[in-house]
């Protein structure tokens, strides 16, 4: 796509809601660009870079004043929409926008909507998390805002959100998100959590991971290398002498 | 070309050169990053220095749901694709040996790319107990 090519190009374009591992849906709209071709006698559009896919002859402007009028009015909304959010301030910032020029939204909870969490759970083919409700009251929650029978709790949604806006907590050996529970797998040597049970039973299954990898952490299992090579060493300096 | 990581514990000193080399080449914002390389000591000043062996059949690949973990057929080293990396420590938690780690100053999982083809823990040893040697 477009925007990847610009990327590479070193022209810095900012975006939300596009991350390699998920496919684009240019729903931030902050990749937008303005394009045109010679045989277009002048006429223009401007397009979400992360959806456009690249052709031969296409002219693209990326810091237009339009460009930077469409961009400065999303950050604009943005900052009504998640007041608290520091990633969009600062983006704003950049853009010289320091207070938006809309009525802040009341109990804000800083999500952009960009389906991000939504995208990345549908890669690893569980889908727990979907958005519901429409218009202003639409939310990214798991089904009938219960439990989520299928998170298995591995934290990729809340990792790849750009706004951290989903929380989760480890304690005392129980990770919790989305109101949902999981043991996290314990070190049996020296006591650390690793990842959460169900996303390891997960890997197991689908990728066909031998179980045991997953019993030690990983400060452990380097220090049992290092036995069993040492072990080794020694063996071979008595046989020499 | 092809080329051998060698590890030799017998001439490894615990100097931790190698660390210092791999976390210094690994710096991204004034920040020196994590080693991707230990030296463990297993007896008294006797050590072994633990890296990414590159497995035939990797584990961190396997477990890795997004495609982040591919291998680079030049240099035969697995790397890391952060742009695809969504911290999920599936790898950190899969890796038999303990290899892929998480670096806590840059807030990114690492593991060892034998830099590209040109290992500086290699160029660092002072006792050539860690060597990057042409085969073929």
């Amino acid at each position: 796509m477009l925007l990847a090519v610009i990327r590479r190009e070193g022209v810095d374009v900012p975006a939300l809601c596009e991350h390699e591992a998920i496919e684009p849906c240019g729903s931030c709209r902050l990749c937008m660009v303005e394009i045109t071709k010679k045989e277009w006698d002048g006429w223009k559009n401007h397009v979400t870079s992360c959806l456009y896919p690249v052709e031969d002859g296409l002219i693209v402007s990326t810091h237009t004043d339009q460009v930077m009028e469409i961009r400065k009015t999303i950050l604009d909304l943005y900052m009504a929409r998640c007041p608290g959010s520091e990633v969009i301030q600062k983006m704003a910032e950049e853009y010289g926008i320091y207070k938006t020029s809309y009525i802040t939204v009341p109990d804000a909870d800083n999500c952009i909507m960009c389906y991000a969490c939504t995208r990345i759970c549908e890669v690893l083919g569980k889908s727990a998390i979907a958005a519901v409700e429409r218009g202003h009251r639409k939310v990214i929650a798991p089904p009938f805002g219960d439990v989520p029978p299928d998170c298995i709790g591995c934290l990729s949604c809340a990792h790849i959100c750009p706004t951290d806006v989903i929380k989760w907590n480890d304690e005392d050996g129980t990770r919790t998100i989305w109101k949902k529970n999981f043991e996290l797998i314990t070190c049996k040597e020296c006591g650390k959590n690793i990842i959460s049970r169900e996303f390891a039973d997960y890997i197991i299954e689908k990728r066909e991971v031998p179980a045991e990898y997953f019993e030690t952490c990983d400060d452990c299992k380097r220090a049992e290398v290092a036995r069993k090579m040492g072990s080794l060493v020694t063996r071979a300096k008595e046989v020499s002498l | 070309m092809m080329f051998r990581f060698e590890v030799n514990p017998s001439l490894c000193t615990g100097c931790r050169t190698c660390e210092l080399a791999c976390a210094f080449t690994h710096t991204k914002n004034q920040k020196p990053g994590r080693s991707r390389i230990y030296p463990i000591g297993y007896a008294k000043d006797e050590y072994v220095p633990v890296t990414c062996l590159q497995c035939d059949e990797a584990a961190c690949i396997k477990s890795c749901m997004f495609d982040a973990l591919r291998r680079n057929e030049e240099t035969g080293a697995i790397e890391l694709n952060l742009e695809r990396c969504v911290k999920c420590e599936a790898c950190v938690a899969a890796c038999p040996f303990g290899c892929a780690l998480i670096d806590n100053v840059h807030e990114e999982i690492v593991k060892c790319d034998l830099c590209g083809g040109s290992p500086a823990c290699a160029q660092f040893c002072p006792t050539k107990a860690l060597e990057y040697k042409k085969i073929a």
